[in-house]
């Protein structure tokens, strides 16, 4: 029974949470900052950037938020990060989850 | 920000890229794949989600960079990054484990770029 309340609320919860995912379009024109270090599509040449390109679309979400809450600390994302309103971190995430890089690995 | 300063930004990054990715070199993605039993379980699942303390996709490392695993990793380590199963993990990680997990990760880099 108590199984059944808990599947239920998370049902409930997951439905309350809004399916924005950006566009990617916009993500792209947004993107010109990133492009420096991340290259045009998110594979980064340096290898000391992390490569982006298709990399999950909320992890991506996660990161800017954190960088831009200070929950994450580095140098140089956290003046990119704090330009950011909610929308262009949504419709930057949409575009480069969108890009082939990464690749799942087991 | 400005052009110059972009380039400033630039130069130094590159500069503190280059000392890990020296360390990265030494990595054996053959023993990487042998110490990996660690991060399958989150990182080797499609669309697997942490639930804990956040719930969100666990990101994918397969083709990244070398040198930002093991970047990654120490950071974990030393506590400049948080998150408490990445941190235990890399707690018990030393420099070699940590080169040997990023030569096997990073080894699909030519894989993805021809997808």
């Amino acid at each position: 029974m108590n199984n059944i309340i808990l599947a239920t609320c998370c049902v409930m919860l997951s439905a309350a949470v809004p399916a924005f995912a950006g566009d990617p379009a916009a993500g792209q024109k947004k993107s010109q900052t990133c492009v420096a270090c991340h290259g045009p599509d998110g594979n980064s040449q340096a290898a000391d950037f992390p490569k982006i390109a298709g990399q999950h679309h909320d992890y991506l979400v996660k990161a800017l938020k954190d960088y831009k809450s200070g929950a994450r600390k580095n140098p140089i994302m956290a003046p990119m990060a704090a330009n950011l309103t909610v929308r262009d971190i949504e419709d930057l995430a949409a575009y480069y989850s969108s890009q082939k890089g990464l690749v799942l690995k087991y | 920000m400005t052009r110059l300063d972009v380039l400033r930004i630039s130069t130094f990054v590159i500069a503190v890229a280059s000392a890990p990715a020296l360390l990265a070199a030494d990595g054996d993605p053959a023993a990487g794949k042998a110490k990996n039993s660690m991060c399958v379980g989150c990182h080797g699942i499609g669309g697997y989600k942490t639930v804990f303390p956040e719930v969100y996709s666990v990101p994918k490392i397969g083709g990244q960079h070398a040198a930002y695993i093991v970047k990654a990793l120490q950071e974990y380590k030393s506590g400049n990054r948080s998150h408490p199963s990445m941190r235990a993990i890399a707690a018990s990680l030393s420099d070699k484990d940590m080169a040997d997990l990023a030569a096997y990760y990073a080894s699909d880099a030519m894989k993805a770029a021809a997808k």
